[in-house]
């Protein structure tokens, strides 16, 4: 059996809901989609796209290495956006987060997100 | 490893090629579940709220069918059609998932596969949960 265990931290903004930050099982961690709001305040960052998407990379950031991973091991991460012409402005942002060895990824245009986000990213890493 | 798919009488019949879940080692991954009754494939009543619960007891007899349970939960995905919604969402899944809350995503979406004009799917969740 292996571990699993839940992880909240206070460099992330509190949870919205019912939801932890990340869990750990089988030597992953799994990150709860994140989005541009400040942990400090909760509250969304001003500057559009680019300020949320930045935002919510640093909070996946900081519950990676509070679950003792960090970008460079993300396996795989997922990405929705409301606004097509956010595309590329998301490709770049992401290209200057991210770097080799990239983890797979999948991405989509969506309807809406909660409370009016413009983007969110969520991912699974690696432990080790 | 061994990995093999699932279907239970006690989700609602799969629609399409797909099974209720699929078991890999010590993880169930388990399709995405409606708020339809189990016993006649209906979508039950009560707008998100009813659907959400019942789409999550579909889960939870999915789980059990597997070996895991709610609390195993790991990750769950949400899709929903309305944000006015959004609060009443919340509060079932801390209902819910009170025990051991999962890591969550959840979007917004056009539309949810339903019986046309009869019928409108509001929400959908499925997970990947740890067989302790």
């Amino acid at each position: 059996m292996s571990e699993d265990r839940t992880i909240t931290i206070k460099g992330a903004p509190e949870p919205r809901g019912p939801y932890v930050h990340a869990r750990k099982h089988g030597g992953l961690v799994y990150v709860t989609a994140q989005i541009g709001r400040d942990p400090k305040t909760g509250d969304f960052v001003k500057g559009g796209f680019e300020a949320e998407f930045n935002q919510a990379i640093d909070n996946v950031e900081a519950i990676l290495e509070a679950s003792g991973s960090s970008l460079d091991r993300v396996v795989r991460a997922q990405i929705e956006f409301v606004d097509e012409g956010d595309l590329d402005a998301m490709n770049r942002i992401y290209g200057e987060r991210f770097h080799d060895p990239l983890p797979a990824r999948t991405s989509f245009g969506v309807a809406f997100l909660w409370k009016g986000a413009r983007v969110q990213i969520d991912c699974i890493a690696a432990l080790d | 490893m061994a990995h093999r798919g699932v279907v239970t009488r006690r989700g609602p019949q799969p629609t399409g090629s797909y099974p209720h879940a699929h078991i890999q080692g010590d993880m169930v991954w388990v399709t995405a579940q409606a708020g339809r009754d189990p016993r006649n494939g209906e979508l039950v009543p009560g707008g998100m709220e009813g659907q959400l619960n019942r789409a999550i007891d579909n889960l939870a007899s999915i789980l059990d069918e597997c070996g895991s349970s709610l609390d195993s939960v790991v990750k769950a995905q949400i899709m929903y059609t309305d944000s006015a919604d959004e609060d009443v969402m919340e509060a079932v899944c801390a209902r819910r998932f009170a025990m051991s809350p999962p890591v969550v995503t959840a979007w917004g979406v056009r539309f949810l596969a339903a019986e046309p004009g009869t019928e409108v799917v509001r929400v959908q969740i499925d997970c990947v949960a740890g067989i302790p």
